[in-house]
């Protein structure tokens, strides 16, 4: 270590004062010199001689001096230095060169730090705003079989808070919709109950005013405080700063700004935005249908204990479930929830896998776009290097060796992948900002937040070296390789042909990459118009959606059921509706609940929802038998259920379904009816047992108004409606549901697009190295083609000749593609709905446009090589 | 050159360690101990200057010996060498590994002889 630093400060010393290192030397050499000198003269030569003697004897300064200085590290870094300056002057000396290369490392570059900056945002970045999210622990419920659940009961919780030692503070937060009001109308924003020592766990310090004490949150009901986001502060309170310790209307209810969150800080779920946080004491305004006791609703997570490790905290807390789920006498099913399993807190509940598989298959396929961009680079290279042969060959000849003529060469490379990364970057940031206006459904308060960060500019980075190391290597090789004596004779017309054997392979390469590529959008694109016109199960045209959640408002039960009566009357009311009802859950948006029922000795889940008078009619869903939920089954008749056919055949095999019972929430629910098989949560599952119960009969405070009619006239009387009620209700979003419900192909046309772009960016890419292969052969043949036309070729062979030259290739690059796509595309198949991965119709329509693209490329130099003039082509050289 | 016996390069190898033995007795400067292998050598080693100036600049960066300026009589700076403690250490093994390694040599030639 020791050794390692003096290496290191004499290196240093030797680079930063060069001069007085060299004067050392100079001194300690004159000394030798002086003395062995006074040896000679001691043996009898003159002064003069035996100085002479000496300097010969040590040889000249120069050469010891450098020998002396070459053996340190740092001589490595001076003569890199003086590298990377001469790499500078001869790249500014072909600036077209350099330009293009930049650019089209730029675009490989670009692609991949796109698809990463997604998902560093997504997988890898921690929630933004929180401070030292490493010992930050997320805690959810777990099942002895493994199975987790997301949220944890408020009891469960306190259990936990109040016994655990391995964690520094254990919080939690539930979600609730706020409607907030200063002064005048409302606004709904999403909104978090959270414990007192939620923002101090996380580490986040109020910008203005202050967070929640331990007294606001002891007792129910009593501090009605308030805490806005940054972003909520700005827009509807004008960034007040006096806005602090106002009177602000929640819900209805009178509270007080006691503060404003960071900028950064927007909640703890991803992809969700929360805008306020209230105490979670202050449930009982907030959310007053629900039981805080009840129900799983909070989201926990804790900050480790100093020393603790994530493994020693999940034991102690596992521990504390298990005594918990003990003294509350729960029976020890394979359901029981008696464990806790800690993860980092990500705010990525779930779904992580699917996310992650889903972008790892994008990564791949920016992968590709960089590969052709590499590879294009290499054949960019190799050319060039054919071209500056002479000038290489003169610099090994007056005594660079090869070694450093090659270590020259690569800094060059190296400096334009670099500079590429940069362009790269910018790239990504445009691209990542068009991802982000990607349109999401007007309904979901959902943000995507994927602009690149400094780690998504070092992973630009250092890609691009190792590319640049990778492709660069290469013809750096051939470059330094060919024989110098060789190399100086002749410039010939065969000099190129190894190169141009190669330049080929890679351009066949690149076509044939590009249209894997194609090949993948365009299955996507077929995968969206597919899913697009899969058949529901019911009818989406024509049908608004609205999600009201009148306890928002401050409603309690009695007045929510009062309005939602009166809305659904004046939407009957409404000219042109055909159908009202309200749903808990409407299908394809964003899923549907699931419970478990029993029948029998059968215990297993099944989805359902919770639907009102006429919602048959408002789908157009069918029913195959019995009747429908209607106005008789209130909150107080015999529980009943419509299934599914898929329920219906699990529930009565082969039998009648009608009158049988089963088991769901500690009742039993009789059959009344079988509904038509549908699409619920997306449109390539494989249809789930499911079934529809009276909403009477349920708990949800949450409503989706369906209405069956003209968009033009039901957006405004919905309203309408509302405003009527109460003026300063927020105006609700209402949306369009078979627009709607096309959310569900967000994942697929995204993937498209994204596709598509590196699609087309690769068969730009292959193109030019497709029409600079060409343009070289021409070039090189000039002379031969001047000869071929002086003989009397016909022009029109010679264009023909080039062409084919260029569709040959074309043609290698086409079916080794179509070869690679059959290979890769199946790993698609879970995002293409049914459209197989190796549609021939895709397959060949792609093809066709790469040979349409691929011949378009080479008649530009066909077209020259035609017109050479035979004299002129004879003179030269 | 006292010698008949034409004078060679020093082994390869082994300078670094006929650097330290100079330098054991006592400290010098860079000619000092050029001539003092030349001379106990008898002249069968002829050590050039350039080699022996990047050999300094290795031990230095490596700690076996250390460097001070010193002012001669004529009023010139000279580079006096001198071993370290690690440079002490690091003769004695090289010694040891040496006497062990030639008396080996030495004893194969005898026995093929």
């Amino acid at each position: 270590m020791i050794a390692f630093w003096r290496h290191l400060t004499h290196g240093l010393r030797v680079l930063t004062r060069r001069a007085a290192a060299d004067r050392d030397i100079d001194e300690e050499m004159r000394h030798w010199i002086d003395e062995a000198a006074a040896q000679h003269v001691a043996r009898g030569l003159t002064p003069a001689a035996a100085r002479r003697a000496a300097m010969a004897e040590i040889g000249p300064p120069t050469l010891v001096r450098e020998r002396v200085r070459d053996h340190g590290w740092e001589q490595w870094v001076a003569s890199w230095l003086q590298d990377l300056r001469l790499a500078g002057r001869t790249l500014r000396q072909t600036p077209l060169f350099t330009t293009i290369v930049i650019l089209v490392v730029a675009l490989g570059s670009g692609a991949v730090t796109t698809v990463f900056s997604a998902m560093n945002a997504i997988l890898l970045r921690p929630l933004p705003g929180i401070a030292d999210p490493a010992t930050l622990i997320a805690i959810q419920p777990a099942r002895r079989d493994g199975g987790t659940a997301e949220q944890i009961g408020w009891p469960r919780f306190l259990h936990l808070r109040d016994h655990a030692r391995r964690v520094d503070g254990l919080a939690a937060w539930g979600r609730v919709p706020l409607t907030i009001s200063d002064g005048a109308g409302g606004t709904s924003v999403l909104g978090s109950l959270v414990t007192a020592n939620y923002f101090d766990v996380l580490g986040v310090v109020p910008l203005r005013g202050r967070f929640f004490t331990a007294e606001e949150n002891r007792t129910p009901s009593t501090h009605p405080v308030l805490v806005v986001s940054h972003a909520f502060w700005l827009t509807h309170l004008g960034g007040d700063p006096r806005a602090v310790g106002r009177p602000i209307s929640v819900n209805g209810h009178p509270f007080t700004l006691i503060g404003v969150a960071p900028p950064a800080f927007r909640g703890l779920y991803t992809g969700l935005v929360f805008d306020a946080w209230a105490p979670l004491m202050m449930q009982p305004q907030l959310r007053p249908r629900a039981n805080m006791q009840h129900g799983s609703w909070l989201w926990g997570f804790a900050r480790l204990a100093p020393g603790a490790s994530a493994l020693s905290a999940e034991a102690e807390l596992s521990a504390l479930a298990e005594t918990y789920s003990r003294s509350i006498g729960e029976a020890e099913t394979p359901d029981t929830q008696s464990r806790i399993r800690v993860t980092p807190l990500t705010g990525l509940p779930g779904g992580k896998t699917t996310t992650a598989a889903f972008l790892g298959v994008m990564l791949g396929a920016a992968a590709l776009v960089l590969l052709i961009a590499g590879v294009n680079v290499a054949a960019m290279l190799s050319g060039r290097y054919v071209s500056r042969g002479r000038d290489l060959a003169v610099r090994a000849a007056l005594g660079a060796g090869r070694l450093r003529l090659m270590r020259q060469l690569i800094t060059e490379v190296l400096v334009l992948f670099v500079l590429g990364a940069f362009g790269g970057f910018a790239v990504a940031s445009a691209a990542t900002a068009a991802l982000e206006r990607l349109p999401l459904p007007a309904s979901i308060p959902v943000t995507i937040e994927i602009s690149p960060d400094v780690r998504v500019l070092a992973f630009a980075v250092g890609l691009s070296l190792v590319a640049g190391l990778v492709f660069g290597l290469v013809p750096v090789l051939q470059g330094v390789r060919r024989d110098i004596t060789d190399r100086l004779k002749a410039e010939s017309a065969g000099a190129g042909r190894r190169h141009s054997r190669l330049g080929r392979a890679l351009v066949a390469g690149q076509l044939a990459l590009s249209l894997v590529l194609l090949v993948a959008a365009g299955l996507f694109v077929r995968a969206v118009d597919r899913g697009a016109r899969v058949d529901p199960g019911f009818e989406r045209d024509g049908v608004l959606a609205t999600t009201i959640e009148a306890e928002a408002w401050g409603y309690d039960a009695a007045a929510s059921a009062a309005f939602y009566a009166a809305l659904r009357e004046r939407m009957t009311a409404v000219p042109g509706v055909t159908a009202v009802s309200y749903a808990t859950r409407v299908p394809l948006m964003f899923g549907s609940s699931v419970d478990t029922i029993t029948f029998g000795t059968t215990t297993r889940d099944a989805h359902y929802t919770g639907v009102d008078e006429g919602y048959f009619d408002v789908l157009r869903l069918p029913i195959q038998r019995g009747r429908r939920i209607d106005r008789s089954d209130v909150e107080a008749a015999p529980r009943v259920a419509v299934v599914n056919e898929t329920l219906a055949r699990l529930l009565a095999p082969g039998g009648d379904v009608i009158g049988r019972t089963f088991r769901f929430r500690d009742a039993d629910t009789t059959v009344i009816g079988i509904a038509r098989d549908a699409k619920y949560a997306s449109l390539d599952e494989t249809t789930p047992p499911f079934f529809y119960v009276p909403l009477a009969q349920m708990r949800d405070s949450r409503r989706t108004l369906l209405v069956r009619g003209p968009a033009a006239t039901v957006a405004p009387a919905i309203a309408a409606a509302v405003q009527a009620r109460d003026p300063r209700l927020p105006a609700p979003a209402v949306s369009v549901l078979a627009e709607d419900t096309r959310s569900a192909l967000v994942p697929q046309r995204a993937a498209a697009i994204v596709t598509g772009g590196l699609g087309v960016t690769g068969l730009l890419l292959a193109a030019l190295g497709l029409y600079g292969t060409v343009s070289a052969s021409v070039a090189r043949r000039t002379r031969e083609i001047g000869v071929r036309l002086a003989l009397g070729a016909n022009r029109g062979t010679v264009l023909r000749t080039v062409v084919g030259e260029g569709a040959r290739l074309a043609i290698a690059g086409i079916v080794a593609g179509l070869g690679l796509a059959a290979l890769a595309m199946p790993l698609l198949r879970q995002w293409l709905f049914g459209v197989d991965p190796r549609d021939p119709v895709t397959y060949l329509a792609l093809a066709m446009t790469l040979a349409a693209v691929a011949v378009s490329a080479s008649y530009l130099p066909a077209r020259r090589a035609a017109a050479t003039d035979p004299l002129r082509a004879l003179r030269t050289d | 050159m006292t010698d008949d016996a034409p004078s060679t390069d020093v082994i390869q190898g082994t300078m670094d360690m006929l650097i330290l033995k100079a330098l054991s007795l006592e400290p010098m400067h860079g000619f000092g101990i050029a001539r003092r292998i030349e001379q106990t050598s008898r002249g069968v080693f002829k050590v050039n200057p350039g080699s022996l100036l990047i050999a300094f600049q290795r031990l230095e960066r490596d700690g076996l010996v250390d460097a001070a300026w010193q002012q001669t009589e004529s009023g010139r700076r000279a580079k006096v060498y001198s071993l370290t403690r690690g440079g002490r250490k690091r003769l004695d093994d090289e010694t040891a590994q040496w006497t062990r390694r030639a008396a080996a040599v030495a004893r194969l030639l005898k026995a093929d002889a």
